[in-house]
């Protein structure tokens, strides 16, 4: 399979970038977005898929992160 | 020596003191006092004695400054000659790493075999990364042109060979390689090659690759290290610059770099 050219990485990451925005605009409910996300997976490669549905995750942890809305757990009996 | 500074009155007061008191003061001094006790005959005694004494002591004073200058003279002439051969050696080390190490032996898009040497004389811009890449890599290599293009904007300032390496070889051949790096830059050099050859590529600059699972469409992600490295016409490694540093950041270091280069090869 040969790699995506240039036009074919530009529409990728646009869809990409539009269902991303869908799922900003509806707290994250894939539901929603359903028509953007099949125009996703249409656009690009199954690995890219894979790969940004992992960085968006990681994006939106960092974001929680750095919002301080994680605390350390609780310390064991042990510790 | 502060009794120095006080001479003509300390003379005058010290005489009225028993000798022996003035054994403990410098030298010439007590021997001056004694000399003025023992010959109380008028000031034309002591006038005689007294004199010889300045000029004495500044010829004394001159003396030593001069021998300390000089020790000090010799002392900075040893340290710039130790100096000179510590640059001497390095200098040696850095010529003999520039012909051996970071050498490669690959294919460029064009199929025309290349290897470091082919660069000498020129400043490279080396970037490591595959055709397949979602994201980074197009990113990356986008950021290395605009830095290649606003360098040849400025007149005066020697071109820019943008290169990009794959850590792909099963994929990225020849043809793979020209797809890819038309969309770029025409002056953008891919280069491909056997594993083994990419393999001795990625560990003479210290990058570190390594192929994800496979899917059902044989698709995979690799991933690798990211940087952006700067070599010199000499073929040295000059400077490396990661995804933070951007466009400008970039072509202003690479300005500076050659700004204060000096040839150790010529």
């Amino acid at each position: 399979m040969a790699a995506p050219s240039m036009k074919e990485r530009q529409a990728c990451w646009g869809a990409r970038d539009a269902y991303w925005k869908c799922l900003d605009e509806n707290t994250e409910d894939p539901s929603r977005c359903k028509k953007l996300r099949s125009s996703f997976e249409s656009s690009c490669p199954q690995q890219w898929i894979k790969y940004f549905d992992k960085r968006r995750d990681y994006l939106k942890f960092k974001e929680k992160f750095e919002a301080g809305q994680f605390q350390p757990s609780k310390p064991t009996a042990q510790s | 020596m502060l009794l120095l500074v006080w001479a003509p009155k300390a003379w005058h007061r010290l005489s009225h003191l028993k000798p022996s008191a003035l054994l403990w003061t410098p030298g010439g001094k007590a021997r001056h006092v004694r000399c003025q006790l023992l010959s109380s005959q008028g000031p034309g005694e002591t006038g005689r004695q007294s004199r010889p004494q300045g000029p004495g002591l500044r010829t004394r004073l001159l003396i030593t400054a001069l021998f300390g200058t000089g020790l000090g003279g010799a002392w900075l002439a040893a340290r710039a000659e130790k100096e000179h051969r510590r640059q001497q050696q390095r200098t040696e080390a850095l010529r003999q790493a520039a012909v051996g190490q970071g050498d490669f032996s690959l294919v460029d898009h064009q199929g025309q075999a290349r290897c470091k040497a082919d660069f000498r004389g020129q400043w490279v811009l080396m970037y490591f990364g595959f055709t397949h890449c979602p994201d980074i890599c197009p990113d990356e290599l986008e950021k290395l042109v605009q830095v290649v293009r606003q360098l040849e904007a400025e007149p005066g300032l020697p071109p820019v060979q943008p290169v990009f390496i794959t850590v792909d070889p099963e994929r990225d051949t020849v043809a793979a390689m020209a797809r890819y790096v038309q969309d770029f830059h025409p002056r953008l050099l891919g280069l491909t090659g056997s594993a083994e050859q990419v393999a001795q590529v990625s560990r003479s600059y210290r990058v570190y690759y390594s192929a994800g699972p496979k899917d059902e469409d044989q698709d995979y992600i690799v991933d690798h290290s990211i940087a952006i490295y700067l070599l010199s016409p000499d073929g040295l490694f000059t400077d490396y610059y990661s995804r933070a540093r951007s466009a400008e950041q970039i072509a202003d270091s690479v300005r500076r770099h050659m700004a204060t280069f000096r040839s150790i090869l010529d």
